[in-house]
């Protein structure tokens, strides 16, 4: 900035009053000056030099602010940032340091951001799409007004990043040269963290939307995902069945070995059963829900628990009352493996 | 000479060469510079808050004009109000410079 215009601001940037009233006062310093320069110039001083002897003539700017703050009154803001700049001066005298770790820091967001969008490339949107063919991710969930430009915006960052990195890369670094080669603002640098900031701050929205993309797309999948154990769950359930009518069939011989060997079966399918999204992919949308599904199970496990002791025990009569209470406990189950699913 | 002087007679230097006839701010500090020899070596940012409290009190009045150069002056006149300011000021000068001067022929002796 001109000398004189940042000795013009020292000296005015504070004083108060209405604008008009500062705009006057400070054409009238700026009216001074440019006098005062062109005697100095006139008596063979450089342009330079015939500034700063003006300037030196008029006083120190903290002087003469102080004196037209007490003829104008002052303004608070402007004492505000008065005083903040004064420690700005004060604390930020290596500026260079600052501006270079500013620079360092954008720098290193940008380089882990360009890192991250490459893994999500490379490794994660692949993944997510080899799950859409597969059927894991319904497609037809994704075709929902609202939700149907993630896929694509998928689709668009793998085509983009896998097909024009090169270019994109040789584009950034052509500016970038470009830049560094034509601008010669002093604000420079600030233009330069401000560049920087705003490529951090796309590169963020880019992988948000992304891990927001799949991240959506999965939970919107996830009740269909579910219902994909339904076949399992019903073939436990008849699996238990079947174990608990060979049991019956045992006990009436009766055959112990038989017996105990199928109740096991029974016990083995009804772990299976708890396990996962088994016991989920039974339920609907009208009651028993899978908590209650899961107390129903346990139960049932608790009674061919019993049922086995009783086998062990060679026990005919007990054997078959706990068999009784294992099929009432069991029965919501069997019951909800034969409704529609969702 | 005592910057200190300088200020309580600011006032009524200013007042004094504007009745004269009416002046921008950089006349009225090239001609005190002239007229007294360079004696006063001052700030010249000191003239301007002058200036404006003596313009918000009324005794003078500041009016912009266009130059045919292309730039802007703020030319100052006396007011009415001013220019009995300056009477009074000047008498109060006067006197202040007879008793002065009394206190140091006693000290000094006539000059």
């Amino acid at each position: 900035m001109d000398p004189l215009e940042r000795y013009l601001d020292q000296v005015c940037r504070s004083i108060g009053g209405p604008r008009p009233l500062r705009d006057h006062v400070r054409q009238e310093l700026r009216e001074h000056l440019h006098d005062a320069a062109a005697r100095h110039r006139a008596a063979g001083l450089s342009d330079e030099a015939a500034v700063a002897q003006a300037l030196a003539e008029f006083g120190h700017p903290e002087q003469v602010r102080s004196e037209l703050e007490a003829t104008h009154g002052h303004r608070a803001m402007a004492v505000v940032i008065d005083t903040a700049l004064r420690w700005k001066e004060g604390t930020m005298r290596a500026k260079w340091l600052w501006a270079t770790g500013a620079h360092l820091g954008l720098a290193l967001v940008i380089a882990l951001e360009a890192a991250f969008i490459t893994f999500l490339v490379v490794f994660i949107v692949p993944r997510f799409h080899k799950l859409m063919r597969d059927g894991i991710i319904d497609p037809a969930v994704l075709d929902e007004h609202g939700v149907s430009w993630m896929p694509a915006y998928l689709n668009s960052l793998s085509t983009v990043a896998g097909g024009y990195t090169t270019w994109l890369v040789l584009g950034a670094a052509v500016l970038w040269g470009l830049f560094e080669w034509r601008v010669k603002s002093e604000n420079k640098s600030l233009m330069r963290l401000a560049v920087m900031g705003g490529a951090a701050v796309k590169l963020l929205a880019v992988i948000v939307l992304a891990t927001g993309s799949m991240l959506v797309s999965m939970m919107l999948a996830a009740p269909a995902t579910g219902q994909m154990a339904r076949p399992f769950a019903a073939e436990q359930v008849k699996a238990v069945d079947t174990a608990a009518e060979a049991v019956e069939s045992a006990v009436a011989k009766p055959d112990w070995a038989a017996a105990t060997e199928q109740a096991d079966r029974a016990s083995a399918a009804l772990t299976r059963l708890t396990a996962g999204p088994a016991l989920a992919s039974l339920t609907g949308w009208e009651p028993p829900t899978t908590d209650d599904l899961r107390a129903r199970v346990k139960e049932a496990q608790d009674h061919l628990r019993a049922v086995r002791q009783a086998l062990d025990a060679k026990g005919t009569d007990r054997a078959t009352a706990e068999l009784a209470e294992f099929r009432k406990a069991f029965a919501p189950v069997r019951e909800a493996a034969r409704r529609e699913g969702r | 000479m005592d910057t200190e002087l300088l200020k309580g007679t600011l006032s009524l230097l200013i007042l004094s060469l504007l009745s004269r006839k009416a002046m921008y701010g950089y006349q009225i500090a090239a001609t005190v510079h002239a007229d007294t020899d360079g004696a006063f070596q001052w700030r010249e940012g000191s003239l301007y808050p002058a200036l404006h409290k003596l313009e918000q009190a009324k005794l003078i009045a500041g009016e912009w004009e266009d130059t045919d150069a292309g730039r802007k002056r703020r030319y100052y006149r006396l007011t009415a109000k001013g220019r009995a300011a300056l009477t009074e000021k000047t008498a109060a000068w006067a006197e202040l410079c007879r008793a002065v001067n009394r206190v140091l022929e006693v000290s000094n002796g006539p000059a």
